[in-house]
């Protein structure tokens, strides 16, 4: 077997034991690596009704069969568990030096089990893991960590770890690794946390297996350059992705007051040409030629790297536009190993809760002062707020009553992303559908819903595209494990990954060989989910309900009077289901899961709940 | 008439202006702002009218506001 190492890493905590596993090349070539490898694992170590926070759960790091070679955008890692936010199977991935240190290895994965007596660093180095003693560093932030760690092994070795967001399980704290990199939305970080793990350090010095490896390095170092001088000539990276903002005030789709307003005049403060002007670094992953992030000095003159997620969750949907203070407040995220998108979200829905009368605080839209407090409040889980908004705006909206789970903007409950769907309805599909809940890394069609079709239509050609996107997104990115960006925003093709994928392992896939396995694990994530929740039916791929409420439609503009239609969406979700082979729920029917190799794993899902 | 050209992301840099105003002397279609502007023909691009989807050949009205953005995938 080539491409894999063919061995898995498995580490106990409690026992502080650890062993190498192999892989069979069946399994290998069925999941193939990253999230398909998280999502069978979980499947079949972490049964239904486990503590997302105990010792039951499993923390999973998954690497795919080009992870860490050096080939466009590779140097990403997936991170998983049962997640503590939504309650069944979640994941995230991240820029990271771990994808080619545990590969180096000798590893495709790692799974961390049990918790250990006292907060922990793992070391891993070829042959040797060690556990050793965290206390140090417990209580500190991401960046105080990372240093730590750099100060005891050198810069090069792979680093994950946590904030205080993870040790105190805020629900969507994250997993964090280099200068701003941060993966696992659904609370992977609070998983770490639950298991007393401050930190991974990896450092690997084998060869990566390969087919063949000067073919690859030949292939790989060649289209890194490719993909570099296609960056220049197009200048992405001039606002990396924050070029969003700008466009999406243009067409009222930007999250702006807890997502009730589409637009706002004084978007442009914050947009990515004053991001690219305030500019003072730019970092990026390993193996990138497209670096996308933009660092800039926040409000206390502290180094803070943004994205379009950041600066429309945390700056135009708290109606902060104040440049320095949107750093901050991105900076605490990520100091603290809070997910900005979730902090974003639950910190709106706090401030639209106190605005509607719900609850009475002090916290007001525009407070950027009282937002960091806030922040800093969630990440410590210190007093009765803190606890709440710790643990996201779904289970707050739940403990505020009085209706506003309306405007609580998440899916299955994690937050949605920072596009405004009141009048997007492809989009809002596409947060409906999301594996893990409202997760814009799995299928963005704003563009194709403005371009290629009408953004009235709720038309199978949007349910069509949403499953095009998946495949790809959701599917090849995620389990072979690289960036997506080199394909939209530069124009790289994506058969080129097919080609990277064979000259790895030596097999012949095509692309309809990556969808069948995107399909694969996206059935099964939805069986995880329906043996978590028997009685799930599609009203779990509803997108929140202000959307779909007149009162929030805009009064002037290019969406003026207009919000998604209840009974036309229904129709939408209908199409994508039929599209998929699923049934009424949105749960794949018998026929499909065996048609995508899933017998086994339907017969298990069948002793907890039907299928059809 | 006059339009107001508005571009996004890195076209600010490949075009030279970020947005503007634009005369023109006989009604213009998003294909002739597009011209005008010296857009390069093969660069993807989606193009909005007052924020809302256009065709190439669609006559444009005066005050119009066309939005030119690069493709994104997200953020």
């Amino acid at each position: 077997m080539y491409g894999w190492t063919g061995c898995l890493l498995r580490v106990n905590l409690s026992a502080k034991t650890w062993k190498r596993e192999s892989f069979s090349e069946d399994f290998a070539h069925k999941w193939v690596g990253g999230r398909g490898f998280a999502a069978k694992i979980l499947f079949d170590e972490v049964p239904p009704g486990t503590d997302p926070l105990g010792p039951d759960n499993k923390l999973i790091v998954a690497l795919g069969p080009i992870a860490g070679i050096p080939a466009p955008n590779t140097g990403k890692a997936v991170v998983a568990a049962k997640s503590p936010l939504t309650g069944f199977y979640g994941d995230g991935n991240l820029g990271t030096r771990v994808s080619e240190h545990l590969r180096k290895s000798g590893y495709d994965a790692l799974i961390v089990e049990g918790k250990a007596d006292r907060p922990t660093m793992l070391y891993i180095e070829d042959d040797k893991v060690e556990f050793l003693s965290a206390e140090e560093v417990w209580g500190r932030g991401t960046y105080a960590t990372n240093d730590w760690i750099y100060a005891k092994y050198g810069a090069g070795v792979g680093v994950l770890n946590i904030g205080q967001g993870g040790e105190n399980m805020a629900r969507y704290a994250v997993i964090r690794s280099l200068e701003g990199r941060a993966g696992g939305r659904p609370g992977m970080g609070a998983v770490m946390g639950s298991k007393l793990l401050k930190a991974i350090v990896v450092k690997g010095s084998r060869p990566i297996p390969q087919a063949d490896p000067q073919a690859m390095r030949a292939l790989g170092a060649g289209d890194l350059k490719k993909v570099g001088q296609l960056d220049k000539q197009t200048g992405w990276s001039i606002q990396s992705t924050n070029g969003v903002l700008a466009w999406c005030n243009e067409v009222a789709g930007l999250p702006v007051r807890n997502f009730r307003k589409t637009r706002h005049a004084d978007a442009w403060r914050i947009d990515g040409e004053r991001l690219n002007d305030a500019r003072i670094a730019t970092y990026g992953c390993p193996n990138c030629t497209m670096r996308c992030g933009i660092t800039i000095h926040d409000h206390e003159g502290r180094e803070s790297e943004l994205d379009y997620e950041n600066i429309g969750l945390l700056g135009a949907n708290l109606e902060i536009f104040d440049l320095a203070q949107v750093g901050s407040l991105n900076y605490l995220c990520d100091e603290y190993g809070l997910d900005t998108m979730s902090a974003g979200c639950t910190l709106s829905f706090y401030a639209d809760a106190i605005d509607r009368g719900v609850v009475s605080g002090d916290f007001k839209f525009g407070d950027a002062e009282r937002a960091k407090e806030l922040l800093r409040l969630a990440a410590h889980r210190e007093g009765p707020i803190g606890n709440l908004l710790a643990d996201g705006s779904l289970r707050m909206a739940r403990a505020f009553g009085h209706g506003s789970e309306a405007y609580a903007m998440q899916v299955k409950g994690l937050e949605v992303a920072a596009y405004n769907c009141k009048f997007i309805p492809g989009q809002a599909l596409a947060f409906g559908v999301a594996a893990i809940g409202a997760h814009h890394r799995e299928a963005w069609i704003i563009t194709f819903e403005l371009k290629h079709t009408t953004r009235e239509s709720y038309g199978p050609e949007k349910a069509a595209k949403v499953i095009e996107l998946q495949r790809i997104r959701g599917g090849m990115f995620e389990f072979m494990v690289a960036c997506r960006f080199p394909w939209i925003e530069l124009g790289w093709g994506l058969d080129n990954y097919p080609k990277y994928f064979n000259t790895a392992t030596g097999l012949n896939w095509t692309l309809d060989d990556m969808w069948r396995t995107a399909d694969r694990i996206y059935s099964l994530i939805k069986l995880n989910y329906l043996r978590e929740f028997p009685n799930a039916d599609r009203r779990g791929d509803y997108p929140p309900a202000v959307w779909f409420d007149p009162a929030n439609a805009d009064t002037d503009g290019p969406i003026a009077g207009q919000v998604l239609e209840a009974d036309k969406y229904d129709g939408l979700l209908q199409h994508y289901y039929d599209q998929r082979g699923y049934d009424n729920r949105g749960i794949p029917t018998k026929v499909t899961l065996e048609k995508l190799g899933l017998s086994q794993e339907a017969a298990e899902v069948e002793k907890f709940a039907k299928l059809t | 008439m006059t339009l107001t050209v508005k571009l996004i992301g890195p076209l600010i840099q490949a075009l030279g202006f970020s947005e503007k105003a634009i005369y023109f002397a006989a009604v213009p279609t998003p294909d002739a702002v597009l011209k005008t502007i010296a857009f390069p023909a093969d660069r993807p691009r989606i193009i909005t009218r007052n924020g809302r989807a256009v065709r190439p050949d669609e006559s444009l009205a005066e005050g119009d506001r066309i939005v030119i953005s690069p493709l994104y995938s997200g953020g």
